[in-house]
């Protein structure tokens, strides 16, 4: 009897209901994005470096894992000694830039030299046009000239400079734009410099002691393995990302947590007469908080599979408008968000529960 | 036989801001098992606190009420919304029925916090002696005054109270359907034993009962 009473009570404002329900869908919404594109962007950025085909990635002391927010890069000619290493095959050093002009938005653009670079990544696959042959070349790759809406031939502006797209290569090696490793040199005024140094083994195999031998060789840089890299790109080991990734998911919790809490409170508000009623029937306190609470629960119950399946939606309008940011939804975020939604929508309502349960009878009945 | 209602020099004073409002200044009365009593008497005069007090939705300031043999001034809060539950049933002037449920779920309803859960055979029992079969899948905005205060009289006595408390039944009904509402809180005391204590400002209403008692600023004037 108690689920009929609530669900009547749910049917009887579908104005509040509709506004409580879109409000945890929006909090388990915005949990989902925020934390999909998060994991989408960073698993996909280290399926990029993965793509790249190296084994040992080495870098100045104190880089970040966000490639492109590093140290001052380091002489060119570590490649030369690095390349001398037993087990190493190739050597690919990498300038890395960010560029914030033109295309909108913000880009890693590798400065590559495309001999040295084939060599550890097996060369581009082109879809269209050729490789880098003038110092104001770029490829990119499909994503991005699907998401730009461009093609071979057009220029675009990077590092506040005009580029002639020479080739549309397909994704996966490391950046979206590539531009001549000198080019990239100059314009940043590092002559002979890289930001880091792609390593490729003869064998795969023997990683680990080239690994040894590199660490060895270059003791104050940040040597790392792919493999290892791949494990460390989530947000946990992103101070920065690891929270704003929680100040959203705050915000979000927060917003659902208000407008159950208020539109609860209202509902006491406006339903003290009623409330007064199932006192004089002899209804507990207990069960007028039970009551209150599984409206809310309802409504959070249902705004959080449209949430879900609003999140769904979104992700494959992102993923189909902007092939460049993914969206990653997992199963245990899903039931992470929910166990939000549903915790902030008890927890808002539980104080207008009470309130309710503690009416006196007779204010109660006769309230107009 | 030991009265079923019985009430001890009950005072009940309401504070309003720094000034005390006597309600009740001593009130002492015995209803005894299966009677209808009426208690009249003009506005404020106390008549609803003593309803209130007698069904445990408010507590005395002093003296003692029996209900059934129970002291309410003993019980908890909680003991005596238990007590109120198994033991009395209200009707109300406003009909009070929920206006999001239909009939039947405001007469269910009632079942359902009584703990016992629905019982179709009592409730088909109630619906019929009262004569609202036909209207229980209505909500309450579509029945007329009359059938609503039915309703709300079924919902009272669905879970065989011990005593039926009804304030001023009859205050938002037509003369037709006044009678029509008397006649069966007449019915229930006849034909089930039921103890009725009837508020009315209306002479013929409390005529219907067996007993009339009078109040005025708080006290039992006539009986």
């Amino acid at each position: 009897m108690i689920g009929k009473m609530i669900i009547a009570n749910v049917l009887h404002r579908p104005i509040r209901t509709i506004v409580s329900i879109l409000a945890v869908a929006i909090e388990v919404g915005m949990v989902l994005l925020v934390v999909g594109m998060t994991t989408g962007m960073l698993s996909q950025a280290a399926a990029r470096i993965q793509g790249v085909g190296a084994d040992v990635m080495v870098q100045p002391s104190g880089a970040s894992l966000f490639l492109g927010v590093s140290a001052a890069p380091m002489p060119i000619k570590i490649a030369d000694l690095i390349e001398q290493l037993p087990h190493v095959q190739a050597v690919a050093p990498v300038l890395l830039q960010f560029n914030t002009s033109g295309t909108g938005g913000l880009n890693l653009v590798y400065g590559i030299d495309p001999k040295t670079f084939a060599k550890v990544s097996g060369g581009f696959v082109f879809y269209s046009g050729g490789p880098l042959r003038n110092p104001w070349d770029v490829l990119v790759d499909d994503f991005y000239a699907r998401s730009k809406r461009v093609k071979v031939g057009d220029t675009i502006n990077l590092l506040g400079h005009d580029f002639h797209i020479a080739g549309v290569v397909e994704h996966g090696k490391g950046a979206r734009l590539f531009i001549p490793l000198k080019t990239a040199q100059d314009m940043s005024g590092s002559k002979n410099r890289a930001s880091i140094f792609f390593v490729k083994c003869t064998d795969v195999g023997y990683t680990d002691s080239v690994l040894a031998a590199v660490k060895k060789l270059l003791p104050d840089h940040n040597v790392l393995s792919v493999r290892e890299y791949m494990s460390m790109m989530t947000s946990n080991n992103l101070p920065e990302l690891s929270d704003f990734v929680t100040v959203m998911i705050g915000i979000a919790v927060g917003i659902g947590f208000l407008v159950i809490f208020l539109s609860m409170y209202t509902t006491i508000t406006e339903r003290t007469r009623e409330i007064g009623i199932l006192k004089s029937l002899g209804a507990s306190k207990a069960y007028v908080i039970n009551a209150i609470l599984q409206e809310a629960g309802l409504m959070c119950i249902i705004g959080i599979a449209v949430g879900i399946g609003g999140t769904i939606g979104l992700k494959i309008l992102i993923e189909s408008n902007f092939p460049t940011i993914p969206v990653n939804l997992t199963v245990l975020w899903v039931i992470r968000a929910g166990a939000l939604a549903i915790g902030g929508g008890l927890i808002g309502s539980f104080y207008p529960a009470l309130r309710a349960a503690r009416l006196d009878p007779i204010d109660a009945l006769g309230y107009e | 036989m030991d009265p079923i209602i019985a009430t001890e020099d009950l005072k009940k004073i309401y504070r309003l801001g720094k000034v005390d409002t006597p309600a009740l200044r001593g009130v002492t009365l015995q209803i005894q098992d299966g009677e209808f009593a009426a208690i009249v008497g003009p506005s404020g005069c106390g008549k609803s606190t003593l309803l209130y007090l007698l069904g445990g939705l408010a507590s005395p300031t002093s003296g003692r009420i029996f209900v059934d043999g129970n002291e309410y001034s003993s019980m908890t809060d909680a003991e005596r919304t238990r007590f109120r539950r198994h033991k009395v049933g209200f009707v109300f002037q406003r009909f009070n029925l929920l206006p999001t449920l239909t009939a039947r779920g405001n007469i269910a309803l009632a079942q359902a916090i009584h703990d016992h859960g629905y019982d179709p055979h009592r409730f088909q029992s109630v619906t019929e002696m009262l004569g609202i079969g036909a209207k229980l899948d209505h909500r309450p905005f579509a029945l007329s005054g009359g059938e609503q205060q039915r309703v709300a009289i079924a919902r009272a006595v669905v879970c065989e109270p011990k005593i039926l408390l009804a304030d001023e039944p009859t205050g938002n009904l037509d003369s037709g359907n006044s009678q029509l509402v008397l006649n069966m809180l007449r019915t229930l005391n006849r034909s089930l034993h039921q103890t009725i204590l009837m508020i009315t400002h209306n002479p013929e209403a409390a005529a219907i009962s067996d007993r009339i008692i009078h109040m005025r600023d708080g006290l039992v004037i006539e009986d």
